[in-house]
Protein backbone atom coordinates (compact mmCIF):
# COMPACT_ATOMS: atom_id res chain seq x y z
CA UNK A 1 0.00 0.00 0.00
CA UNK A 2 2.79 2.24 0.99
CA UNK A 3 4.39 1.33 -2.27
CA UNK A 4 1.39 2.78 -3.84
CA UNK A 5 1.06 5.64 -2.29
CA UNK A 6 4.81 6.25 -3.66
CA UNK A 7 4.39 5.76 -6.81
CA UNK A 8 1.04 8.05 -7.16
CA UNK A 9 3.50 11.26 -5.49
CA UNK A 10 5.83 10.25 -8.19
CA UNK A 11 3.07 10.65 -11.44
CA UNK A 12 1.93 13.77 -9.43
CA UNK A 13 5.55 14.99 -9.50
CA UNK A 14 6.13 14.04 -12.57
CA UNK A 15 3.15 15.67 -14.09
CA UNK A 16 3.16 18.66 -12.63
CA UNK A 17 6.81 19.40 -13.57
CA UNK A 18 6.07 18.24 -17.65
CA UNK A 19 5.98 21.25 -19.79
CA UNK A 20 2.12 21.19 -20.69
CA UNK A 21 1.00 23.71 -23.05
CA UNK A 22 -1.70 26.47 -21.53
CA UNK A 23 -5.34 25.56 -21.30
CA UNK A 24 -6.87 26.27 -24.30
CA UNK A 25 -4.37 27.61 -26.28
CA UNK A 26 -4.53 27.16 -29.88
CA UNK A 27 -1.76 26.30 -32.17
CA UNK A 28 -1.87 27.46 -35.95
CA UNK A 29 0.32 27.12 -38.67
CA UNK A 30 0.58 29.00 -41.73
CA UNK A 31 -0.74 27.27 -44.68
CA UNK A 32 -0.34 30.02 -47.64
CA UNK A 33 2.63 30.20 -49.83
CA UNK A 34 3.70 33.47 -47.88
CA UNK A 35 2.43 35.42 -45.21
CA UNK A 36 3.10 38.67 -43.37
CA UNK A 37 3.34 39.01 -39.66
CA UNK A 38 1.55 42.72 -39.06
CA UNK A 39 2.07 45.09 -36.37
CA UNK A 40 -1.45 45.88 -36.70
CA UNK A 41 -4.84 43.90 -38.14
CA UNK A 42 -4.44 45.83 -41.38
CA UNK A 43 -2.82 44.75 -44.61
CA UNK A 44 -1.19 48.62 -44.77
CA UNK A 45 0.34 48.17 -40.99
CA UNK A 46 3.90 47.83 -40.46
CA UNK A 47 5.13 44.17 -41.64
CA UNK A 48 7.15 42.89 -38.73
CA UNK A 49 7.76 39.50 -40.35
CA UNK A 50 8.01 37.31 -43.46
CA UNK A 51 6.51 33.51 -42.41
CA UNK A 52 6.96 30.85 -44.10
CA UNK A 53 4.83 27.85 -45.18
CA UNK A 54 4.47 25.49 -41.80
CA UNK A 55 5.09 28.29 -39.25
CA UNK A 56 3.96 27.03 -35.73
CA UNK A 57 1.88 30.15 -34.33
CA UNK A 58 0.19 30.21 -31.30
CA UNK A 59 -3.52 32.15 -31.33
CA UNK A 60 -3.86 34.82 -28.75
CA UNK A 61 -6.82 36.41 -30.14
CA UNK A 62 -8.93 37.41 -33.15
CA UNK A 63 -10.23 40.57 -34.74
CA UNK A 64 -12.46 40.25 -37.67
CA UNK A 65 -10.84 38.32 -39.94
CA UNK A 66 -7.64 38.76 -38.35
CA UNK A 67 -5.58 36.58 -35.64
CA UNK A 68 -3.18 37.99 -33.05
CA UNK A 69 -0.60 35.36 -32.62
CA UNK A 70 2.57 34.86 -31.18
CA UNK A 71 5.61 33.13 -33.62
CA UNK A 72 7.94 30.47 -32.29
CA UNK A 73 10.80 33.17 -31.81
CA UNK A 74 7.89 35.19 -29.22
CA UNK A 75 6.75 38.05 -31.78
CA UNK A 76 3.87 39.09 -31.15
CA UNK A 77 1.44 40.46 -34.34
CA UNK A 78 -1.09 40.02 -36.60
CA UNK A 79 -1.78 37.64 -39.49
CA UNK A 80 -5.28 37.40 -41.78
CA UNK A 81 -7.04 34.41 -41.42
CA UNK A 82 -6.84 33.20 -44.73
CA UNK A 83 -3.17 31.97 -44.21
CA UNK A 84 -3.01 29.66 -41.63
CA UNK A 85 -5.13 26.61 -40.50
CA UNK A 86 -4.89 24.04 -37.36
CA UNK A 87 -3.67 21.43 -39.48
CA UNK A 88 -0.16 21.29 -40.25
CA UNK A 89 0.85 21.34 -43.91
CA UNK A 90 2.72 18.92 -45.77
CA UNK A 91 5.39 20.50 -47.36
CA UNK A 92 6.54 19.19 -50.78
CA UNK A 93 9.82 19.12 -52.28
CA UNK A 94 8.96 20.06 -56.01
CA UNK A 95 13.14 19.89 -56.63
CA UNK A 96 12.49 16.20 -57.85
CA UNK A 97 15.84 14.58 -58.64
CA UNK A 98 14.51 10.75 -56.53
CA UNK A 99 14.87 7.64 -58.69
CA UNK A 100 11.12 7.81 -59.64
CA UNK A 101 9.72 8.55 -62.97
CA UNK A 102 11.93 11.75 -63.60
CA UNK A 103 14.55 9.75 -64.09
CA UNK A 104 12.57 7.53 -66.24
CA UNK A 105 11.05 10.30 -68.31
CA UNK A 106 14.75 11.60 -68.38
CA UNK A 107 14.87 9.34 -70.76
CA UNK A 108 12.82 10.31 -73.81
CA UNK A 109 15.60 12.73 -74.41
CA UNK A 110 18.66 11.30 -73.23
CA UNK A 111 18.97 13.71 -70.43
CA UNK A 112 17.20 14.12 -66.89
CA UNK A 113 14.82 16.53 -66.36
CA UNK A 114 16.53 19.46 -65.03
CA UNK A 115 15.07 20.29 -61.62
CA UNK A 116 15.13 24.08 -62.07
CA UNK A 117 11.98 23.21 -64.13
CA UNK A 118 10.08 23.57 -61.10
CA UNK A 119 12.11 26.47 -59.99
CA UNK A 120 9.55 28.12 -57.06
CA UNK A 121 10.41 31.70 -58.46
CA UNK A 122 7.67 30.38 -61.48
CA UNK A 123 10.15 31.70 -64.40
CA UNK A 124 9.42 31.45 -67.63
CA UNK A 125 10.00 27.88 -69.29
CA UNK A 126 8.68 26.64 -72.79
CA UNK A 127 8.07 22.52 -73.46
CA UNK A 128 10.68 20.32 -72.18
CA UNK A 129 12.03 18.24 -74.16
CA UNK A 130 10.38 15.05 -73.16
CA UNK A 131 6.78 16.60 -74.23
CA UNK A 132 8.46 18.05 -77.91
CA UNK A 133 9.63 14.43 -78.36
CA UNK A 134 6.35 13.11 -77.21
CA UNK A 135 4.75 15.90 -80.24
CA UNK A 136 6.80 14.70 -82.79
CA UNK A 137 6.17 11.29 -82.07
CA UNK A 138 2.28 11.80 -82.36
CA UNK A 139 2.30 14.23 -85.25
CA UNK A 140 0.65 17.09 -83.17
CA UNK A 141 0.18 20.13 -84.66
CA UNK A 142 2.84 23.36 -84.21
CA UNK A 143 0.22 25.37 -83.25
CA UNK A 144 -0.98 23.31 -80.55
CA UNK A 145 3.13 23.45 -79.50
CA UNK A 146 2.69 27.10 -79.79
CA UNK A 147 0.15 27.32 -77.94
CA UNK A 148 1.57 25.33 -74.56
CA UNK A 149 4.39 27.58 -75.26
CA UNK A 150 2.50 30.50 -74.85
CA UNK A 151 0.47 29.38 -71.79
CA UNK A 152 4.04 28.11 -70.13
CA UNK A 153 5.36 32.00 -70.69
CA UNK A 154 2.29 33.59 -68.54
CA UNK A 155 4.78 34.40 -65.63
CA UNK A 156 2.87 36.18 -62.16
CA UNK A 157 5.16 37.50 -59.84
CA UNK A 158 3.83 37.40 -56.19
CA UNK A 159 3.98 41.19 -55.75
CA UNK A 160 1.64 41.46 -59.30
CA UNK A 161 -0.84 38.98 -57.31
CA UNK A 162 -0.69 41.05 -54.07
CA UNK A 163 -1.40 44.23 -56.45
CA UNK A 164 -4.18 42.18 -58.02
CA UNK A 165 -5.65 41.24 -54.34
CA UNK A 166 -5.36 45.42 -53.64
CA UNK A 167 -7.16 46.65 -56.90
CA UNK A 168 -10.05 44.25 -56.45
CA UNK A 169 -10.35 44.43 -52.24
CA UNK A 170 -10.02 41.15 -51.72
CA UNK A 171 -9.18 38.99 -48.58
CA UNK A 172 -6.76 41.07 -46.62
CA UNK A 173 -6.85 44.24 -48.35
CA UNK A 174 -10.80 44.24 -47.85
CA UNK A 175 -12.33 47.32 -46.52
CA UNK B 1 24.05 -36.29 -31.10
CA UNK B 2 25.59 -33.83 -28.79
CA UNK B 3 27.84 -32.61 -31.75
CA UNK B 4 24.33 -32.23 -34.30
CA UNK B 5 23.14 -30.47 -31.17
CA UNK B 6 25.38 -27.86 -30.74
CA UNK B 7 25.33 -27.34 -34.24
CA UNK B 8 21.48 -26.56 -33.87
CA UNK B 9 21.97 -24.43 -31.05
CA UNK B 10 24.68 -22.00 -32.74
CA UNK B 11 22.39 -22.00 -35.51
CA UNK B 12 19.97 -20.64 -32.89
CA UNK B 13 22.37 -18.27 -31.14
CA UNK B 14 24.07 -17.07 -35.10
CA UNK B 15 19.88 -16.40 -36.36
CA UNK B 16 18.97 -14.18 -33.13
CA UNK B 17 22.25 -12.47 -33.58
CA UNK B 18 20.78 -11.97 -37.28
CA UNK B 19 17.59 -11.18 -36.54
CA UNK B 20 18.90 -8.31 -33.70
CA UNK B 21 21.50 -6.86 -36.68
CA UNK B 22 18.58 -6.97 -39.00
CA UNK B 23 15.70 -5.69 -36.50
CA UNK B 24 17.44 -2.53 -36.56
CA UNK B 25 17.68 -1.61 -39.96
CA UNK B 26 14.16 -2.62 -40.68
CA UNK B 27 12.82 -0.64 -37.58
CA UNK B 28 14.96 2.43 -39.06
CA UNK B 29 13.91 1.69 -42.73
CA UNK B 30 10.38 2.02 -41.30
CA UNK B 31 11.17 5.58 -40.55
CA UNK B 32 13.99 6.47 -43.01
CA UNK B 33 14.84 4.24 -45.14
CA UNK B 34 18.36 5.77 -46.64
CA UNK B 35 19.63 5.42 -43.04
CA UNK B 36 18.58 2.09 -42.71
CA UNK B 37 20.86 1.26 -45.61
CA UNK B 38 23.69 3.37 -43.96
CA UNK B 39 23.50 0.89 -40.70
CA UNK B 40 24.16 -2.12 -42.92
CA UNK B 41 27.10 -0.74 -44.48
CA UNK B 42 28.52 -0.21 -40.34
CA UNK B 43 27.08 -3.39 -39.14
CA UNK B 44 28.60 -5.46 -42.09
CA UNK B 45 30.82 -3.07 -44.35
CA UNK B 46 32.58 -5.84 -46.67
CA UNK B 47 28.68 -7.92 -47.59
CA UNK B 48 29.87 -11.13 -46.71
CA UNK B 49 27.20 -11.83 -44.48
CA UNK B 50 24.50 -13.48 -46.74
CA UNK B 51 21.63 -13.03 -44.14
CA UNK B 52 22.06 -9.52 -44.24
CA UNK B 53 22.61 -9.01 -48.12
CA UNK B 54 19.22 -11.04 -48.58
CA UNK B 55 17.57 -8.67 -46.27
CA UNK B 56 19.14 -5.62 -48.16
CA UNK B 57 17.72 -7.44 -51.71
CA UNK B 58 14.44 -6.96 -49.74
CA UNK B 59 14.86 -3.67 -48.59
CA UNK B 60 15.51 -2.34 -51.69
CA UNK B 61 12.38 -4.12 -53.22
CA UNK B 62 10.36 -2.46 -50.90
CA UNK B 63 12.13 0.58 -51.86
CA UNK B 64 10.58 0.49 -55.14
CA UNK B 65 7.38 -0.54 -54.31
CA UNK B 66 6.99 2.27 -51.55
CA UNK B 67 8.12 4.62 -54.60
CA UNK B 68 5.66 3.54 -56.89
CA UNK B 69 3.07 3.66 -54.11
CA UNK B 70 3.62 7.24 -53.38
CA UNK B 71 3.19 8.44 -57.11
CA UNK B 72 6.01 9.73 -59.18
CA UNK B 73 8.12 13.25 -58.85
CA UNK B 74 6.76 17.08 -59.45
CA UNK B 75 8.99 17.59 -63.41
CA UNK B 76 7.63 13.96 -64.57
CA UNK B 77 3.94 14.45 -63.29
CA UNK B 78 4.64 18.07 -65.19
CA UNK B 79 5.43 16.75 -68.15
CA UNK B 80 2.89 14.31 -68.42
CA UNK B 81 0.62 17.47 -67.85
CA UNK B 82 2.54 19.19 -71.10
CA UNK B 83 1.63 16.00 -72.75
CA UNK B 84 -2.31 16.06 -72.30
CA UNK B 85 -2.24 20.01 -72.47
CA UNK B 86 -0.78 19.40 -76.03
CA UNK B 87 -3.85 16.71 -76.85
CA UNK B 88 -5.97 19.40 -74.78
CA UNK B 89 -5.36 22.62 -77.61
CA UNK B 90 -6.19 19.55 -80.31
CA UNK B 91 -9.47 18.64 -78.25
CA UNK B 92 -11.03 21.92 -77.32
CA UNK B 93 -9.35 24.42 -79.26
CA UNK B 94 -6.64 27.11 -79.01
CA UNK B 95 -6.29 29.99 -76.40
CA UNK B 96 -8.21 33.00 -77.15
CA UNK B 97 -6.57 35.96 -78.59
CA UNK B 98 -6.46 38.30 -75.67
CA UNK B 99 -3.06 38.68 -73.98
CA UNK B 100 -5.16 40.88 -71.03
CA UNK B 101 -7.92 38.29 -70.64
CA UNK B 102 -5.27 35.30 -70.02
CA UNK B 103 -3.26 37.68 -67.98
CA UNK B 104 -6.18 38.10 -65.99
CA UNK B 105 -7.28 34.96 -65.69
CA UNK B 106 -3.93 33.73 -65.07
CA UNK B 107 -3.15 36.15 -62.06
CA UNK B 108 -6.51 35.10 -60.35
CA UNK B 109 -5.98 31.37 -60.61
CA UNK B 110 -2.23 32.16 -59.10
CA UNK B 111 -4.03 33.83 -56.39
CA UNK B 112 -6.32 31.17 -55.14
CA UNK B 113 -3.43 28.28 -56.11
CA UNK B 114 -1.51 29.91 -52.82
CA UNK B 115 -4.00 29.62 -50.58
CA UNK B 116 -4.59 25.91 -51.96
CA UNK B 117 -2.99 22.95 -50.22
CA UNK B 118 0.16 22.57 -52.97
CA UNK B 119 1.17 25.72 -53.22
CA UNK B 120 4.68 24.87 -53.72
CA UNK B 121 4.31 23.99 -58.07
CA UNK B 122 3.53 27.02 -60.58
CA UNK B 123 0.27 27.18 -62.17
CA UNK B 124 -0.76 28.03 -65.75
CA UNK B 125 -4.21 29.16 -66.80
CA UNK B 126 -5.29 29.01 -70.61
CA UNK B 127 -8.98 30.57 -71.58
CA UNK B 128 -9.66 28.07 -74.54
CA UNK B 129 -11.95 29.22 -77.46
CA UNK B 130 -14.68 26.88 -77.43
CA UNK B 131 -18.82 26.60 -77.64
CA UNK B 132 -18.43 23.63 -75.00
CA UNK B 133 -18.58 24.39 -71.54
CA UNK B 134 -16.14 22.80 -69.58
CA UNK B 135 -12.78 22.92 -67.22
CA UNK B 136 -10.17 20.68 -66.68
CA UNK B 137 -6.45 20.57 -65.30
CA UNK B 138 -3.61 18.64 -66.67
CA UNK B 139 -1.23 16.74 -63.77
CA UNK B 140 1.43 19.21 -62.67
CA UNK B 141 -0.94 22.20 -63.11
CA UNK B 142 -1.99 23.34 -66.60
CA UNK B 143 -5.51 24.50 -66.23
CA UNK B 144 -7.77 24.67 -69.41
CA UNK B 145 -11.13 26.70 -69.23
CA UNK B 146 -13.51 27.10 -71.76
CA UNK B 147 -14.61 31.10 -73.03
CA UNK B 148 -18.10 29.62 -73.00
CA UNK B 149 -17.70 28.49 -69.14
CA UNK B 150 -15.96 32.19 -68.58
CA UNK B 151 -19.00 33.89 -70.56
CA UNK B 152 -21.66 31.87 -68.42
CA UNK B 153 -20.23 33.42 -65.52
CA UNK B 154 -21.18 36.88 -63.75
CA UNK B 155 -18.60 37.83 -60.99
CA UNK B 156 -14.16 37.23 -60.23
CA UNK B 157 -15.89 34.89 -57.28
CA UNK B 158 -17.35 32.53 -59.61
CA UNK B 159 -14.70 32.55 -61.67
CA UNK B 160 -12.25 31.95 -58.40
CA UNK B 161 -14.20 29.47 -57.34
CA UNK B 162 -13.97 27.66 -60.43
CA UNK B 163 -9.85 28.25 -60.39
CA UNK B 164 -9.56 26.90 -57.31
CA UNK B 165 -11.84 23.61 -57.86
CA UNK B 166 -9.25 22.91 -60.58
CA UNK B 167 -6.05 23.60 -58.59
CA UNK B 168 -7.92 21.51 -56.06
CA UNK B 169 -7.82 18.30 -58.45
CA UNK B 170 -4.18 19.37 -59.23
CA UNK B 171 -3.25 19.29 -55.74
CA UNK B 172 -4.73 16.39 -54.99
CA UNK B 173 -3.47 14.19 -57.71
CA UNK B 174 -6.38 13.30 -59.45
CA UNK B 175 -5.98 12.88 -62.51
CA UNK B 176 -3.04 10.75 -61.70
CA UNK B 177 -5.01 8.73 -59.19
CA UNK B 178 -7.37 7.50 -61.41
CA UNK B 179 -5.05 6.33 -64.40
CA UNK B 180 -2.59 4.69 -61.04
CA UNK B 181 -2.38 1.13 -62.70
CA UNK B 182 -1.36 1.81 -65.97
CA UNK B 183 1.20 -0.28 -67.12
CA UNK B 184 3.89 2.51 -67.89
CA UNK B 185 3.51 3.88 -63.88
CA UNK B 186 3.78 0.53 -62.77
CA UNK B 187 7.61 -0.46 -63.30
CA UNK B 188 8.25 3.68 -62.89
CA UNK B 189 10.41 3.08 -59.77
CA UNK B 190 12.33 0.37 -61.33
CA UNK B 191 12.97 1.96 -65.29
CA UNK B 192 15.97 4.20 -65.73
CA UNK B 193 15.53 5.03 -69.50
CA UNK B 194 12.73 5.06 -71.77
CA UNK B 195 12.80 5.47 -75.55
CA UNK B 196 9.59 6.66 -77.35
CA UNK B 197 9.92 4.75 -80.22
CA UNK B 198 9.96 1.66 -78.14
CA UNK B 199 7.51 -0.63 -75.34
CA UNK B 200 7.72 1.90 -73.15
CA UNK B 201 7.62 4.90 -75.55
CA UNK B 202 4.10 3.12 -76.32
CA UNK B 203 3.15 2.41 -72.67
CA UNK B 204 3.63 6.55 -72.31
CA UNK B 205 1.30 6.85 -74.92
CA UNK B 206 -1.23 4.88 -73.77
CA UNK B 207 -1.09 6.39 -70.19
CA UNK B 208 -1.68 9.52 -71.70
CA UNK B 209 -4.25 7.87 -73.87
CA UNK B 210 -6.22 6.72 -70.92
CA UNK B 211 -5.56 10.16 -69.31
CA UNK B 212 -7.88 12.02 -72.01
CA UNK B 213 -10.23 9.06 -71.95
CA UNK B 214 -10.51 9.85 -68.22
CA UNK B 215 -10.45 14.53 -68.64
CA UNK B 216 -12.42 14.72 -71.65
CA UNK B 217 -14.70 12.01 -71.76
CA UNK B 218 -15.41 9.52 -69.24
CA UNK B 219 -14.46 12.24 -66.41
CA UNK B 220 -13.01 11.24 -62.91
CA UNK B 221 -13.86 9.94 -60.14
CA UNK B 222 -17.50 11.42 -58.32
CA UNK B 223 -15.52 11.44 -54.99
CA UNK B 224 -12.59 13.48 -56.53
CA UNK B 225 -15.14 16.05 -58.25
CA UNK B 226 -16.73 16.24 -54.64
CA UNK B 227 -13.41 16.61 -53.21
CA UNK B 228 -12.52 19.15 -55.12
CA UNK B 229 -15.83 21.11 -54.85
CA UNK B 230 -15.45 21.81 -51.27
CA UNK B 231 -11.54 22.59 -51.54
CA UNK B 232 -12.64 25.06 -53.88
CA UNK B 233 -15.25 26.70 -52.03
CA UNK B 234 -12.40 26.65 -48.71
CA UNK B 235 -9.64 27.91 -51.10
CA UNK B 236 -11.45 30.46 -52.83
CA UNK B 237 -12.59 31.52 -49.15
CA UNK B 238 -9.18 31.75 -47.42
CA UNK B 239 -7.75 33.73 -50.53
CA UNK B 240 -11.19 36.34 -49.32
CA UNK B 241 -13.83 35.65 -51.98
CA UNK B 242 -17.76 34.13 -51.71
CA UNK B 243 -17.37 30.41 -51.42
CA UNK B 244 -20.73 30.93 -52.74
CA UNK B 245 -19.20 31.41 -56.12
CA UNK B 246 -19.44 27.89 -57.22
CA UNK B 247 -23.14 27.58 -55.98
CA UNK B 248 -23.93 30.37 -59.00
CA UNK B 249 -21.57 28.75 -61.39
CA UNK B 250 -23.51 25.62 -60.46
CA UNK B 251 -26.79 26.74 -61.07
CA UNK B 252 -25.69 28.67 -64.25
CA UNK B 253 -25.03 25.55 -65.55
CA UNK B 254 -28.30 23.54 -64.68
CA UNK B 255 -30.17 26.29 -66.28
CA UNK B 256 -27.66 25.82 -69.59
CA UNK B 257 -27.67 22.41 -70.10
CA UNK B 258 -30.67 21.62 -71.92
CA UNK B 259 -29.36 23.04 -75.12
CA UNK B 260 -25.87 22.77 -74.85
CA UNK B 261 -23.27 19.92 -76.15
CA UNK B 262 -23.09 17.34 -73.97
CA UNK B 263 -19.62 15.70 -75.25
CA UNK B 264 -16.64 16.67 -73.68
CA UNK B 265 -18.43 19.27 -71.38
CA UNK B 266 -18.77 19.32 -67.66
CA UNK B 267 -22.08 17.75 -68.37
CA UNK B 268 -20.72 14.60 -69.03
CA UNK B 269 -17.59 14.84 -67.14
CA UNK B 270 -18.94 15.70 -64.03
CA UNK B 271 -21.25 14.09 -61.47
CA UNK B 272 -25.39 15.64 -61.70
CA UNK B 273 -25.24 18.87 -60.88
CA UNK B 274 -28.08 18.86 -58.35
CA UNK B 275 -26.15 16.09 -56.11
CA UNK B 276 -22.95 18.37 -56.14
CA UNK B 277 -25.12 21.66 -55.41
CA UNK B 278 -27.03 19.45 -52.78
CA UNK B 279 -23.24 18.60 -51.19
CA UNK B 280 -22.60 22.52 -51.77
CA UNK B 281 -25.29 23.38 -50.10
CA UNK B 282 -24.00 21.65 -46.76
CA UNK B 283 -21.01 23.65 -47.04
CA UNK B 284 -21.90 26.82 -47.19
CA UNK B 285 -22.57 26.39 -43.81
CA UNK B 286 -19.08 26.01 -43.05
CA UNK B 287 -19.44 30.22 -43.87
CA UNK B 288 -21.68 32.30 -42.07
CA UNK B 289 -19.86 35.54 -43.05
CA UNK B 290 -19.46 34.61 -46.92
CA UNK B 291 -21.92 37.63 -48.08
CA UNK B 292 -19.23 39.86 -46.61
CA UNK B 293 -16.78 38.41 -49.07
CA UNK B 294 -15.55 39.62 -52.30
CA UNK B 295 -17.38 39.41 -55.37
CA UNK B 296 -15.75 41.77 -57.63
CA UNK B 297 -18.08 41.98 -60.24
CA UNK B 298 -17.34 44.93 -62.11
CA UNK B 299 -13.52 44.08 -62.92
CA UNK B 300 -14.46 40.30 -64.23
CA UNK B 301 -17.32 42.18 -66.49
CA UNK B 302 -14.24 44.46 -68.25
CA UNK B 303 -12.64 41.07 -68.47
CA UNK B 304 -15.56 38.92 -69.62
CA UNK B 305 -16.19 41.41 -72.84
CA UNK B 306 -13.06 40.27 -74.36
CA UNK B 307 -14.04 36.62 -74.77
Amino acid sequence: MKCFYVFLTFLFITAAAAPLPAFGATTLYVTSDSAELKAESSSSAETIAELKRGAELTLETTEGRWYRVTAENGRTGWIYRGKVSEDKPDIEDIEGGGDGLGGLLGGLSGSDISADAADSSRSIRGLSPEAKEYAESTGTPQQSQDALDYVLSLSIADPEIDQFLKQGKVGEYAE
Amino acid sequence: MTHSKDISINKTITSRRNFLKLAGPFALFLSCPAYAFDLFKIIDPEGKNKDINKAKQALEGLTGIIQSAEGIDYPSEFTIGQTLALEGFQYYGLPVKNEKLQKYVTTLGNAVAKNSNRPEIPYYFVVVDTPIYNAFSCPGGIVFLSGSLVKGMNDEAELACVLAHEVAHVSHKHALSSVRRAKFLEGAAKIGTVNMQGEEGKQFRDMVGNLQTVLFDKGLDQGMEYEADESGMETAYRTGYDPNGLVRVLKMLQEKQAGATAKGSWFSTHPPLSSRLEKCYKWQKKYPDAAQMATVKNRFLTYREMI
